[in-house]
């Protein structure tokens, strides 16, 4: 038995494991604890080697295996990461308040397991079917444990699977094509032969690949599915899913376009002759999952979907970074998978410790509670500055290279793109944190404490996580190096603060220092002055030099940013929505014919019109 | 030996209604029995060594008498016949009426008969026989629960068969005109004869005829009403074997008579538009046993699509496709059975049997194709076929079966999330029981698939090439009468 079977087993193990141990309310303490032998077993192995498994089999005339290389491992860490905080999140207060209600610990921390398992399996698969075979574990897994919360979850997450089924019907075709193209489903055997097929035919396998892949990107135009069916999931879920379950996409994206097909090869397929390649079309693709989602998220009420739709134009970046394929740019790109799923893991952590003692996500509806809830604040700031992309958090540095690489590819526009999306995101986050924490607390607050340490805890350690991998972004860019080099991409030149290039590197160290010692001279200024400041009661407060009282309400998000919205509201039209309603309205309308046909009084008479067409056709030449 | 298939439960049929008066206990045992008894018979004759073999009934030589051929393919039928009719044995439905159950069970027992039949016929003239005898005790049990709404399906199910049978009799006679004999394994010697117009027309009768009960689009609109009437046990066999048996008559004659790549083309055709229509109809229907019903006519478009590819690999990847079925479809209708009716009223059910609802997220996720579960392997063979195919039509089959399959995904789980929905809790809890079992013994059969796959997949594949060798089939069942090699119309 090898390291990776090992690997597999334990993840497999555990999926009665968790059932048992979400069981009893002592037993439930120690529900991170199997992936936290996990992580330590993934870190035990070097993700600069590859790693085979001894499980391997021949079946229908193909022959089934599975072994980790650099990517996988690169993905595996986060999986295993975000499980471990979501477990250990609900291994508390959380869990027995979740029990109590009604909801069933057993089937979410079952759901869960199932979804590292499967994820696993993906990530270590080692051809095209056993890809494919993972990917649908993977698309089944995510569905428990987006409808646990029942009611409008339901609905979310049959929008979701359906969703997910198209995708994976795609990426089915798009394997068997390869499979009867080549006359082989291992990547030796086909990678060879896929040179020699015709542009329509490569063509094909990349819009097959790219949209079946990107639908769990929740790439534009199959985003609609994702915010509702992770935001409104139950905390934990919703955190794991919202920090790893998509991205599921991005490492098959990076298999099979990147590594199987190459970039060169997108180059190479002209779409408009002079103007646009494949790989154009699809870093515009992204450009355009970065702006409307992010823009969408500005608008949403609901802190948890404020924050799934971010998830959505995160994505993008990924992507962008991804296809833009040089060294700074595929590994801003893959560096952001972990810094984002940092990130909305600690956000998505927060939002639900306030959900979980104000019971509500409504942002209309709260208020004040830094005082209130000082934890959960910090880790709330720390995450938005993180997802936002602005230093000194990890999320710079992704971003950083991926405009770099913009820049340095001569992309003005799809810069500019980003640039955008990155306004939106500071824009957004900040009313998040703003209605949430700051200003003034509504009276039915007065009384939250902050979420108990079960909850506080895996955030906190997230938070140092972000400042940590911020300030040394070496540390996780060796990890992404691995990566690169497992699917032929050129690695940048790091070291534990950045990167160092020609055209100008990165050193968090250096600038994180600096920022701090900005804060400092503030600091020293302020206290050194005086430190003037006059405490008002939470529920008084001041907006725009008026005074408000208790009784006048100052928080509010729907049109939070009235001159912007003045100028860009007419741009939300919902067409997305539209078109999908029109597919339905469609389906629904051949459904209906269909039902007909079958309603009908004289059935006898199809036997005859179809003999007779059918002579029909046999006599005439 | 294999004659004892057909034989013992036609004689348990008629004898069964005399047992019964005689004896209560006699009565309830002899069905199951017989069908014990042929499910021994299968075994023991499913000896890789001495297979295929042909049986000259009453010994008259070929192509005089009555020829059963025994291959693998055969075997299998055989022994799915006995064992789904044992597994769907029609229970007391709770209706107090003695003899009614006694007739249904009567009727079973001489559709299994006339199904062994179909399986095993080497001629025509018995294929239509035991085709019509099948028709027969279908249209009874259609009528079984004795409703208004029950002899009404009934009567333009018997409409529809009926017309359809004459249509398959006057393709019989074309043949014979044509060649002067219906024995199959004579029929292949001469299929030189049938190449024309007139032999596709004559496969078009058959096709259209036999295709009334295969469910073949678009002369299959008596089945969401006949299934919507009957007993779920009853749906679950129409669906699951009889519907099989004469796509099986169908394939026999493709692979033996008709070789041309023009009928292919209409078989795949019609395949795809059964498919596409189906998947439709059920994503609309608004209650579970339509909606079965339904997808059961996509699935079948899915079989025909299979076996309209060429060769070997489309005779295995259609009998995987129709075993699937044949496992899934009754387990669905058992557990719709225990549900019942509108799909409003189904709320919450899975979380008041939450056996029957593991069993139904399982038959669901094999039927749309979660790897590894059979279902899977299914999709992955007919699609490689097709691809492998080409052709607009070939394209066509493969968009559709994508399409299909998310349709299903769609409303297979719309059903499942309102199964599992936090319904109000006065509907009634549904009577728990054998039904459940019943359908839990079929979904073994789906985890079994699953863990013995490669045997399978060994088994399947010498099955496809023993039943797509048309030479092996004129070889075993041995020399014609030589004056009849000349044959042709007197």
């Amino acid at each position: 038995m090898t390291h990776l079977d090992l690997l597999l087993l334990v993840a497999l193990i555990n999926l009665p494991v968790a059932w048992w141990l979400a069981g009893g309310a002592t037993r439930r303490r120690l529900l991170a604890l199997p992936y936290g032998l996990m992580l330590g077993m993934l870190l035990y192995m070097d993700p600069g080697a590859t790693w085979d498994s001894g499980l391997s089999w021949v079946f229908l005339g193909q022959s089934l295996s599975w072994r980790l290389d650099g990517l996988g491992w690169f993905f595996a860490l986060p999986t295993i990461g975000a499980a471990l905080a979501a477990a250990a999140y609900s291994s508390g207060e959380w869990g027995e308040d979740f029990a109590g209600a009604g909801g069933s610990m057993g089937w979410l921390q079952l759901a869960l397991a199932a979804n590292v398992f499967a994820m696993l399996v993906l990530l270590a698969a080692g051809d095209l079917l056993t890809l494919f075979i993972g990917w649908e574990l993977v698309s089944w897994a995510g569905l428990p444990l987006m409808v646990l919360a029942g009611g409008a979850a339901v609905g979310a997450g049959i929008r979701y699977i359906t969703y997910a089924m198209g995708g994976g019907m795609a990426v089915l075709l798009g394997v068997v094509l390869v499979y009867v193209w080549t006359g082989s489903l291992v990547p030796a055997d086909f990678m060879a032969v896929l040179p020699t097929l015709a542009s329509w035919q490569v063509g094909l396998l990349v819009a097959l690949f790219f949209g079946g892949f990107g639908v769990k990107m929740a790439l534009l135009p199959f985003h609609l599915w994702q915010a509702p069916a992770y935001g409104l999931s139950v905390g934990p879920a919703a955190a794991f899913l919202g920090a790893i379950s998509s991205r599921m996409g991005l490492f098959a994206m990076a298999l099979v376009l990147v590594k199987f097909i190459t970039l060169e090869r997108l180059v190479d397929l002209t779409v408009i002759p002079g103007l646009l390649d494949s790989r154009d079309v699809l870093a515009w693709v992204a450009a355009f999952t970065i702006i409307l989602p992010t823009y969408t998220a500005l608008k949403q009420n609901d802190a948890r979907l404020l924050l799934a739709w971010h998830g959505i134009g995160q994505g993008g970046y990924m992507v962008l970074g991804l296809v833009m394929g040089d060294a700074m740019g595929s590994a801003g790109g893959l560096l952001h998978v972990f810094n984002y799923a940092t990130n909305q893991a600690v956000l998505l952590l927060a939002v639900f410790a306030v959900m979980h003692r104000t019971g509500t996500a409504d942002l209309n509806r709260m208020g004040g509670l830094i005082v209130r809830m000082p934890l959960s604040f910090l880790a709330l700031l720390i995450g938005i500055i993180g997802l936002a992309g602005l230093p000194p958090m990890n999320g710079f540095v992704s971003k950083w290279l991926v405009y770099r690489s913009l820049v340095l590819e001569g992309e003005p526009l799809l810069f500019l793109a980003a640039i955008i999306g990155t306004l939106g995101t500071i824009l957004s986050v900040y009313k998040l944190i703003h209605n949430i924490f700051l200003g003034q607390l509504r009276v039915e607050h007065e009384d939250i404490r902050e979420a108990p340490w079960s909850m506080t805890g895996p955030m906190l350690v997230l938070c140092a996580v972000i400042v940590v991998t911020g300030t040394m972004p070496g540390l996780v860019l060796g990890v992404v190096a691995d990566a690169q080099q497992a699917i032929g991409l050129a690695v940048p030149d790091y070291h534990l603060g950045g990167v160092t290039s020609p055209a100008g590197g990165l050193d968090m160290l250096w600038l994180n220092g600096v920022i701090m010692a900005g804060f400092a001279v503030g600091a020293v200024l302020f206290y050194g002055f005086g430190g003037r400041t006059k405490r008002v009661h939470q529920l008084d407060n001041y907006a725009g030099g008026h005074f408000l009282t208790a009784d006048v309400r100052y928080q509010y998000s729907d049109n939070f940013y009235p001159g912007l919205m003045h100028h860009i509201g007419g741009w939300y039209r919902g067409s997305f929505q539209w078109l999908e309603g029109a597919l339905i309205s469609v389906v629904d309308l051949l459904a209906t014919a269909l039902r007909g046909f079958y309603h009908q009084a004289q059935p006898a008479a199809w036997v005859l019109f179809t003999i007779t067409l059918g002579f029909a056709w046999a006599v005439l030449p | 030996m294999m004659a004892y298939a057909v034989a013992l439960p036609l004689v348990a049929a008629f004898l069964l209604p005399v047992l019964h008066n005689a004896s209560r206990w006699l009565g309830i045992l002899v069905g199951p029995a017989a069908l014990v008894a042929v499910l021994l018979v299968v075994f023991q004759s499913w000896q890789p060594a001495v297979l295929p073999f042909a049986m000259d009934l009453g010994g008259f030589a070929p192509p005089w008498g009555i020829t059963f051929y025994v291959d693998a393919l055969a075997l299998l039928f055989c022994g799915a016949v006995a064992l789904m009719t044992l597994l769907l044995w029609p229970r007391d439905e709770g209706d107090g009426d003695a003899d009614a159950l006694v007739r249904r069970r009567s009727l079973t027992l001489l559709l299994a008969a006339a199904a062994a039949g179909l399986a095993l016929s080497g001629d025509l003239f018995n294929i239509y026989v035991f085709y019509e005898l099948a028709a027969v005790a279908s249209y009874g049990l259609a009528a079984e629960r004795g409703t208004p709404a029950a002899y009404a399906a009934a009567f333009r199910y018997l409409m529809l068969s009926a017309l359809g049978s004459v249509i398959a009799l006057a393709g019989i006679a074309i043949i014979y005109f044509e060649t002067g004999t219906l024995n199959l394994a004579h029929l292949s010697l001469l299929a030189g004869e049938l190449q024309g117009p007139t032999g596709m027309a004559a496969f078009l009768c058959l096709l259209v005829g036999f295709g009334v009960k295969a469910e073949l689009f678009p002369v299959n609109a008596w089945v969401p009403e006949v299934y919507g009437v009957t007993t779920r046990r009853t749906a679950g066999l129409l669906a699951g074997l009889v519907s099989k048996l004469a796509v099986l008559v169908l394939v026999r004659l493709l692979v033996l008579v008709f070789p041309q790549e023009g009928l292919r083309d209409a078989l795949l055709l019609l395949g795809v538009l059964g498919l596409i229509g189906g998947e439709l109809a059920a994503w609309k229907a608004r209650d579970m046993t339509r909606m079965l019903a339904f997808s059961s006519i996509g699935q079948l478009g899915l079989v025909f699509v299979a076996f309209s590819l060429p060769g070997t690999a489309g005779l295995v990847a259609g009998i995987v496709v129709a075993v699937h079925h044949m496992v899934l479809k009754p387990g669905l209708f058992l557990l719709a059975g225990q549900w019942g009716g509108g799909l409003r009223g189904l709320a919450g059910a899975a979380r008041r049997a939450p056996l029957a609802g593991l069993l139904f997220v399982l038959f669901a996720l094999s039927l749309v194709g979660l790897p590894p579960l059979p279902g899977f392997w299914a999709k992955f063979l007919v699609l490689t076929g097709l691809a492998g195919q080409g052709g607009g039509l070939g394209w066509l089959a493969m968009v559709a079966i994508l399409v299909a399959t998310v349709l299903e995904v769609s409303y297979l789980f719309r059903l499942a999330g309102r199964l599992y929905s936090r319904g109000d809790d006065e509907v009634p809890a549904a009577a728990t029981g054998g039904g459940t079992v019943t359908a839990g013994v079929f979904g073994a059969l789906v985890v079994a698939a699953v863990v013995f796959a490669p045997a399978l997949w060994d088994e399947v594949q010498d099955m496809g090439a023993g039943a797509g060798d048309a030479a092996l089939y004129v070889r075993t069942v041995g020399p014609m009468v030589p004056t009849m090699i000349s044959g042709g119309a007197p």
